[in-house]
């Protein structure tokens, strides 16, 4: 089963406290929901398997905690990730207002700038929105992120989140494929060789 | 049965057999097979290109091996790259309309284009394919393998209806000689070629070349169709004497003399050591003549290169000129390959070096009696880290020292410019607590070249880091390479001991925790800032006895809201939070939970209260100031008094380098994802957590259980939760709903929670034990870590410096560069690690920058640019000029050689001629020279100027096309073009002529 895992992915499930993070989490790798989660101390850590267009992924979720108090370690997990969820509660709007912030800390920390981003609006089973699926759409449109909203409660679109991520790394040439997996890289910066006359040349 | 044999009668069973075909038809066929594979077959006649096409589009060319028999050719297309054709040109086309090579040798738009392939140079096609022998493949030299090769072309091209011309390259590859065919409906096209080493006489001018053009033609008609003619002379300018080179070599020996001051360490060099612009090409052209128009014959010419109508100039850049800022870094670089460790360097090298050592002695003793140039001993921590070197001097002498001392004065004066002060020592280290010493600059760099370290992950350019690799570089360039590199790190070092023994705060760095954003290096200095701040607070309070206030506790004004709020509780922002953490010493390390040390985290208060019982204290709530406040918590109160609420003093996370963080995570994810892994997991991370609920524990106690807890702390989070229950009534010192889910890792602290202020704590972080892991590590770094611990900061600083010099010189294609330099060195650099030999283009991308500007600079110098004795506008115009002789492969001279740049490159070549002259014993006798260095040339015949000496140098390279459109063979047959390109160089003579007739009857 090991064997013919492509590669392993390391994801990241960032955002304000109380957002819903590890209940995303914990329905994508467990398809279990608890309405009285604890919260997260430090970070928490999953690993599951994910086959998409025949390529088996292993994912390493790695789910934060969105407490102040625990924010001084967050930033050396953002090293190496190829992914981040950055998740924010639809019916409270101090959670889309800081997502700013979260992407500030992103860009300061993370080790390579084509990571692929996606914004999730969580909690959409609940009443008393505040937040309109246009400002998520709007907000991930202006940071180029992948956008969707969905419920841990309820299942909706997080399979399909966490599945979108993926596809979108594997998709991105250089962002998965690490040193000596194999994968050949062509060099296409390399000058193609002058031709057989000297190549392009000036008169003297 | 053979196909041959066969009754032409029974053709329902023709056998076809190729099993005898021989080695040549194979090659044909494999030729043509490559044709259609490339879809070269009919005709693809496009609109006939425009001016400058040639130069501006871009050209592609793909190949493939073929074989003959066991011999390896390369099949080559090369091709002009074209917008798709539109319908109406497709239209236009007709069955029987010449091939679009063929009608591209009259084309008169891309003649003498500045950069091209030499068979587009020589006949002005669009699209050709070559057949030249395969690498390690012998020349075809003997004729009738030629012949043959030429044949399987013809064959092949007749077979499959290309329109492509294709040429064979024969002899050797150096001659480029081609030769080829080109075949349409009806019309065929022969290229042929000469190749001389040297101009026969009879054939040195135009007259010569039109007679040669004419009997190939060998048309019959009378009068001859006119001829057009296009004729380029190149002069090549090399002697810049007039114009010497600005840029004068540092002077090392200033350096060395001791008279080093700090401002020289905080710079890098910059320029070339040679004159960038090796030649000036100027190419004057003629390009459009028709026979009888100018004379150009043995005797006399016309062709006057001032009259030309036409003047373009490219310039030649110095293959390798010697640029320091970038010879600066390769140097720095090459450290990273050495495996030599500080004492391996310094130990070994004391005893090999005896002998050079004696030689020195004289040396040594001078010195001795040298007046130092800094007075030393006023210096306090100089003072104490002379003494530390002594300690290293007692093993090697002081002359061994690679690094002279004078240098090393200064380097350390300019790295530590605090212990350059007479302030007290406090005085110097609150300045350096409170930040960088040079805010300043910060604020006038723009925040961009600021924040580069975040993209670089270096350091901040007004930091110790930034200093210390601006000084490594330059000591490992002018002060001694590896040894001093060694001996510089070894004395840093020991003044980082003696400023944690000592409690001086670390100069130049920004304080609080290290910051990830920056270099390892840096993060390891920051942190043993913490180390210091930490012990010196705790040497302090020991010291100080104490006042039942603690210094740092802050009270404010009671309150002036008794309600408690509805709205969020969490006053306490995320700036208060960090507000706190710079007030309280840092605390909590990540060992702590299994952390057997029975130390206390002390923080800054009474230790005589230690003795009260929380009891005690409760009772004295109101009247004295409890112990374990940090600040009052907003406007809230508690609830049954007037009395503020205050927030617990806590301990603060401990401050963590990324090294460490790293291995954390690894430690974390090794616990796996079982629920006890999961469970064990949090009880890792909850040290700070516990340390917290203690202190709120104590503190509840202290207020008369009046506590309520509050958000921002992280001791609850869900602060709409509080309030909504702390609306109706007090939450004594409990968890938020979120927290008290049974079993759960916040109720499980919560429980085991001792009530404990936060002093009596055990200590969370210890700055001793971490203090001396950053000191142990800092010893060990052999200088090759040292170096890829500080490259980045160097590429940071090299940045910053090629930035500086292009915004004197405002060229945008260095700015282009330095953009995506910049993002390339951010992607390698931020890595968690990096590629270091690609480092080495990162260098090799500066020095091409730093070379650009160089050459702008000297341009610039030549064209007089900047000495404002010309107009404005023609100022602009020149300095266009100038700076598209930078971009452009070639430019064209407005106004030829009366506009003003062309007026500058008269002159230069006069003055140039004149000094050649000038230097030259045999210059009455220059006609004659010149007659033997290019026999029988034209330009001696032109008028010269005063004193006999022309104004331009023999041309070095003459290029002439002829053209015309005549009936070949016969008489009655179809008009085609006939194009002869002549080329005369020093020593090459070249005719390359494409000679097209009318196959129809022949």
């Amino acid at each position: 089963m090991e064997d013919d895992v492509l590669t392993t992915l390391k994801i990241l499930i960032i955002g304000e406290s109380g957002v819903g993070k590890s209940s995303l989490l914990l329905r994508f790798t467990d398809d279990t929901f608890d309405p009285e989660l604890a919260a997260t101390i430090g970070v928490d850590f999953k690993v599951k398997t994910l086959t998409i267009d025949g390529n088996r992924a292993k994912l390493a979720i790695w789910d934060t905690a969105g407490q102040e108090r625990f924010r001084t370690l967050t930033p050396s997990y953002y090293r190496g990730a190829q992914g981040v969820i950055l998740v924010y509660d639809v019916t409270r709007r101090d959670t889309f207002a800081k997502l700013d912030n979260w992407l500030n800390e992103l860009e300061t920390y993370c080790t390579r700038n084509d990571l692929v981003k996606m914004l999730v609006g969580n909690k959409i089973d609940k009443e008393g929105h505040e937040l309109d699926r246009s400002e998520g759409l709007k907000f991930a449109r202006k940071h180029s992120m992948l956008f969707i909203e969905a419920s841990a409660k309820t299942r909706d679109g997080v399979q399909c989140a966490f599945e979108e991520l993926v596809e979108k790394i594997l998709q991105t040439p250089g962002l998965w494929e690490s040193e000596g997996r194999g994968g050949v890289r062509l060099a296409d910066d390399e000058d193609v060789a002058p031709g057989s006359c000297g190549g392009y040349c000036s008169l003297v | 049965m053979m196909a041959a044999d066969s009754d032409p009668e029974s053709e329902v069973f023709e056998i076809t057999d190729f099993t005898t075909a021989s080695e040549w038809e194979r090659f044909v066929s494999r030729v043509e097979e490559v044709l259609n594979d490339w879809k070269l077959i009919g005709s693809i006649a496009g609109k006939p290109p425009e001016k400058g096409d040639y130069t501006s589009g871009t050209w592609e060319e793909k190949s493939q091996e073929i074989n003959f028999a066991d011999f390896k050719f390369s099949i080559a297309h090369n091709y002009l790259k074209q917008e798709t054709p539109e319908n109406e040109g497709k239209e236009e086309t007709e069955e029987d309309a010449y091939p679009a090579a063929m009608q591209d040798l009259l084309c008169m738009n891309n003649d003498f284009p500045p950069r091209a392939h030499c068979l587009v140079r020589w006949y002005g096609m669009r699209e050709f394919v070559t057949i030249s022998p395969g690498a390690n493949c012998e020349a075809i030299i003997s004729e009738s393998k030629c012949n043959l090769l030429l044949s399987s072309v013809s064959i092949a091209l007749a077979n499959t209806g290309c329109q492509v011309p294709v040429f064979v390259q024969i002899q050797q590859k150096w001659r480029r000689m081609y030769t080829g065919e080109c075949q349409g409906s009806g019309v065929r096209t022969d290229f042929e070629m000469v190749h001389l080493r040297k101009v026969p006489s009879q054939y040195n001018h135009l007259a010569g070349l039109l007679d040669i053009f004419k009997s190939k033609i060998g048309c019959p008609l009378t009068p001859l169709p006119p001829i057009n003619i296009a004729i380029r002379f190149t002069y090549i300018l090399q002697d810049w004497q007039q114009y010497s080179w600005p840029q004068q070599p540092p002077d090392f020996d200033a350096l060395l003399a001791g008279e080093v001051g700090g401002v020289e360490f905080g710079k890098l060099p910059f320029g070339a050591c040679e004159d960038p612009i090796s030649e000036l090409h100027l190419a004057t052209t003629w390009p459009h003549l028709t026979e009888g128009i100018v004379v150009d014959n043995d005797v006399y010419s016309d062709l006057d290169p001032l009259q030309a109508p036409h003047w373009s100039v490219r310039v030649r850049k110095a293959d390798n000129p010697q640029c320091l800022l970038g010879e600066f870094l390769l140097e720095f670089y090459k450290l990273c390959q050495l495996k030599e460790s500080t004492e391996e360097l310094l130990g070994r090298s004391a005893g090999e070096e005896e002998s050079k050592e004696n030689a020195d002695i004289s040396h040594a003793l001078s010195k001795l009696t040298e007046p130092t140039t800094v007075p030393m001993s006023k210096l306090s921590v100089s003072n104490m880290v002379h003494s530390a070197r002594k300690r290293i001097r007692r093993h090697r002498r002081v002359d061994e020292s690679p690094l002279n001392n004078d240098v090393l004065n200064s380097i350390l004066l300019y790295l530590f410019p605090d212990a350059a002060t007479d302030k007290p020592a406090d005085a110097i280290a609150a300045k350096a607590k409170q930040g960088n010493p040079d805010r300043k600059a910060e604020q006038e760099m723009e925040p961009d070249d600021y924040n580069l370290f975040n993209q670089f992950k270096s350091a901040p350019s007004d930091s110790l880091t930034h200093r210390l690799a601006l000084c490594i570089c330059m000591v490992n360039f002018y002060h001694g390479g590896v040894r001093a590199v060694a001996h510089l790190w070894q004395e840093f070092v020991l003044e980082m001991r003696y400023r944690w023994e000592n409690n001086y705060l670390v100069y130049g760095l920004a304080s609080g925790t290290p910051d990830l954003r920056c270099c390892l290096l840096h993060q390891k200095l920051q942190m043993l800032n913490c180390c210091i701040e930490r012990k010196r607070a705790r040497d302090d309070s020991r010291q100080k006895g104490a006042s039942p206030e603690g210094p740092r506790e802050r009270k404010v004004s009671g309150p002036e809201n008794g309600r408690l709020p509805t709205e969020s509780s969490s006053s306490l922002s995320p700036g208060g939070a960090a507000a706190a953490a710079a007030e309280v010493s840092p605390g909590k390390s990540w060992e702590s939970w299994s952390d057997s040390e029975d130390e206390f985290f002390e923080c800054l208060s009474d230790t005589e209260e230690l003795k009260e019982t929380p009891a005690d204290r409760a009772k004295e709530t109101g009247k004295a100031k409890p112990e374990g406040r940090l600040q009052p918590h907003g406007n809230l109160t508690l609830l049954n008094s007037d009395e503020p609420l205050y927030i617990p003093v806590t301990q603060e996370p401990a401050p963590m380098t990324e090294d460490t963080l790293e291995e954390q995570s690894e430690v974390l994810a090794k616990l796996g994802t079982s629920a006890e892994g999961a469970h064990l997991r949090a009880r890792m991370q909850s040290a700070c957590l516990l340390s917290d609920m203690e202190s709120f524990k104590d503190f509840d106690l202290c207020t008369g259980g009046h506590l309520r807890t509050c958000g921002g702390t992280g001791l609850t989070t869900r602060e709409e939760e509080v309030t909504n229950e702390a609306g109706q009534t007090v939450v004594k010192g409990d968890l938020s709903a979120r927290m008290k889910i049974p079993g759960n890792m916040w109720v499980e602290a919560w429980e085991t929670a001792k009530a404990t202020p936060v002093r009596r704590q055990r200590r969370l972080f210890d700055d001793t034990k971490e203090a001396e892991k950053v000191l142990h590590y800092l010893a060990v770094q052999k200088p090759a870590d040292l170096t890829r611990h500080l490259l980045p900061c160097l590429l940071h600083a090299a940045v910053l410096k090629v930035k500086e010099e292009e915004a004197k010189e405002d060229i945008l294609s260095v700015r282009k560069a330095m953009q995506q330099m910049i993002s390339h060195a951010s992607k390698l650099l931020r890595h968690p690690s990096p590629d270091y030999k690609k480092v080495e283009d990162l260098i090799n991308q500066v020095m091409v920058l730093e070379a650009v500007i160089a050459r702008a600079r000297s341009l610039k110098a030549k064209f007089g640019i900047g000495k404002s004795e010309r107009e404005g506008e023609e100022e602009e115009e020149l300095e266009r000029f100038v700076s598209s002789l930078l971009e452009e492969p070639e430019v064209a001279v407005l106004g030829a050689g009366r506009g003003p740049a062309g007026t500058i490159i008269h002159k230069l070549f006069v003055s140039s001629q004149r000094v050649a002259d000038f230097n030259d014993e045999a210059a009455l006798l220059a006609p004659l020279e010149e007659d033997s260095g290019r026999p029988g040339g034209v330009e001696d015949k032109k008028p010269a100027s005063a004193g006999g000496i022309p104004d331009f140098p023999p041309p070095a390279g003459r290029e002439v096309i002829l053209r015309t459109c005549v009936p070949r063979p016969a008489p009655y047959s179809k008009a085609l073009p006939q194009r002869m390109f002549c080329v005369m160089l020093r020593e090459e003579f070249r005719l390359a002529g494409a000679f097209s007739s009318d196959t129809s009857f022949f």
